[in-house]
C-alpha cells in the first residue's frame, strides 16, 4: 500500500467545507421554515382586554392564529379574523380581517404584561412554533376593573 | 548561458506531493473523523432542520462514500484487501459462529423473559434488505474505519477500541443500543483484524439485528431508532 498524496488532504478539507456549508444552509432553512420572518402585528390595551392585529405577509389571505400570554402564562387563543380597516390601509395586508380582541375579566388589580404570539404550524402539522407579534404590552388593572397603560409606557 | 544542471527536470510532483510518513497516522484519524461526522450529520442535522428528507440525507452519506472510495484509490487498496473477496469467508464464519450464536441466544432469551413469553414484533419485508444494509455498515465500520485505525495505531486493542467507539457513537442517543454496538463493534473489529471478510461480518450483523428487531420489544430499544429519530 502506498502513502497517500496531498490530494487526499485536499479532498478532506473540501469535504469539510462542503459539509459546513450544508449544515449551515440546513440550519438557516430550518429556522426560516419553523420561524419565518413574515409575521407582523401589533397590540394595545383596551378598557377590558387586549386588541390588535396579526398578519403573515408570506400568505396575506391567511387568518393567523394568535395566543395571548399574560405574565408569562397562557391565557387564551383565537384566530385573528376581526375587522381592522387600518391594516390594509397601512399595506400590511390585502384585506381588513386580521384583528383580534381578547376580553379579560379575571385579573388581579395591579401591573401586568401581555404578549401575543402567532402560532405557526409547519411540516404537515408535525412542528408548531410561537412567534411574538408586536412588542410586549404592559398595562395596569385599576380598582374599577378598567385596564390602562402605565404612566411611563410609550 | 549553458549550465551544468541536468536537462531532465526532477519529478517534483511525485516527491513533493507525497505526505511525510509521520503524518500518516493523523491523516488516517482525520479520515475516520470525517466519515463519522458525515454519518452524524445525516442522523442528526438533517432530521433536526429539515425532517425526514432522504434526498438531503444522501448528501453527507454520498460525500462520505466518495471520500472512502477516493481514499482506497489513493492508498491502492483493492476490494480484496478491504474484505470484499471470497477469501477468508469460511475462516471468518468459523470465528463468528460462536459469538453470533451466543448473542442471538441471549437476545431471544432476554426477549422471551422481558415480553413474558410473547414476541410481539411481526415480520416486515424490509428485513429482506438487512444483509445489504449490514454489508454497507460493515464496509464503513471495518472496511474503512478499522483499516484506518490500524494505520494509526496498528492492529490490536487500540484500533479495535476506535472501531467499537465509532460504532457506538453512531447509535447514540439510544443508551442500550450504544452499549450493544460497543460490544458488537469490538467483536466484529477483532474478527476483521484476524480474518478480513465483510460478507461473513454482514451475515453475523444481519442475524443479530434480526434477532433484536423480532425478539426485543420496541420499548427496550425504541424500535432501533438512532440519532434525532430516537426522540420521535
Amino acid at each position: 500500500m502506498k502513502l497517500p498524496s496531498t490530494n487526499l488532504v485536499h479532498v478532506l478539507i473540501g469535504k469539510a467545507i462542503l459539509e459546513t456549508v450544508l449544515v449551515g444552509s440546513l440550519a438557516i432553512l430550518g429556522f426560516l421554515t419553523v420561524l419565518p420572518p413574515s409575521f407582523h402585528g401589533s397590540g394595545e390595551v383596551t378598557d377590558h382586554g387586549i386588541a390588535g392585529w396579526a398578519v403573515n405577509s408570506g400568505s396575506p389571505w391567511e387568518r393567523v392564529e394568535v395566543q395571548l400570554f399574560i405574565d408569562g402564562k397562557f391565557f387564551a387563543t383565537q384566530v385573528a379574523d376581526e375587522p381592522r380597516p387600518d391594516v390594509p390601509t397601512a399595506r400590511w395586508a390585502l384585506d381588513e380581517w386580521h384583528g383580534y380582541v381578547f376580553e379579560i375579566n379575571s385579573l388581579t388589580i395591579g401591573p401586568h404584561e401581555a404578549r401575543v404570539y402567532a402560532l405557526r404550524t409547519s411540516r404537515q402539522g408535525t412542528k408548531k412554533s410561537l412567534q411574538q407579534v408586536g412588542a410586549p404590552i404592559p398595562f395596569l388593572v385599576g380598582s374599577d376593573g378598567i385596564f390602562r397603560k402605565p404612566p411611563d409606557a410609550k | 548561458m549553458l549550465s551544468n544542471e541536468p536537462m531532465i527536470a526532477p519529478d517534483t510532483k511525485t516527491s513533493l506531493a507525497r505526505l511525510p510518513a509521520g503524518m500518516a497516522r493523523w491523516l488516517a484519524l482525520w479520515e475516520i473523523a470525517s466519515v463519522v461526522t458525515s454519518c452524524l450529520i445525516a442522523e442528526w442535522a438533517v432530521l433536526v432542520f429539515i425532517g425526514r428528507s432522504k434526498l438531503i440525507m444522501a448528501i453527507p452519506v454520498g460525500l462520505a462514500f466518495a471520500l472512502m472510495l477516493y481514499s482506497h484509490r489513493e492508498r491502492d487498496e483493492s476490494a480484496r484487501d478491504i474484505g470484499l473477496g471470497a477469501e477468508h469467508f469460511l475462516g471468518a464464519c468459523r470465528l463468528l459462529l460462536i459469538p453470533t450464536a451466543l448473542a442471538v441466544a441471549l437476545i431471544i432469551t432476554f426477549g422471551w423473559f422481558a415480553s413474558q413469553g410473547h414476541f410481539g414484533a411481526s415480520w416486515r419485508w424490509r428485513f429482506v434488505a438487512l444483509p445489504v444494509w449490514a454489508l454497507f455498515q460493515q464496509y464503513v465500520l471495518n472496511g474503512f474505519i478499522n483499516r484506518r485505525a490500524q494505520m494509526a495505531f496498528g492492529a490490536g486493542m487500540k484500533s479495535i477500541a476506535v472501531v467499537a467507539v465509532a460504532f457506538s457513537v453512531l447509535h447514540l442517543p439510544s443508551p442500550r443500543l450504544a452499549v450493544l454496538t460497543l460490544v458488537g463493534g469490538a467483536i466484529w473489529g477483532f474478527v476483521y483484524q484476524r480474518v478480513p471478510n465483510l460478507y461473513a461480518l454482514a451475515l453475523s450483523h444481519s442475524a443479530v439485528s434480526l434477532a433484536l428487531a423480532l425478539a426485543i420489544s420496541p420499548y427496550w430499544l425504541n424500535g432501533l431508532r438512532v440519532g434525532f429519530k430516537y426522540f420521535g
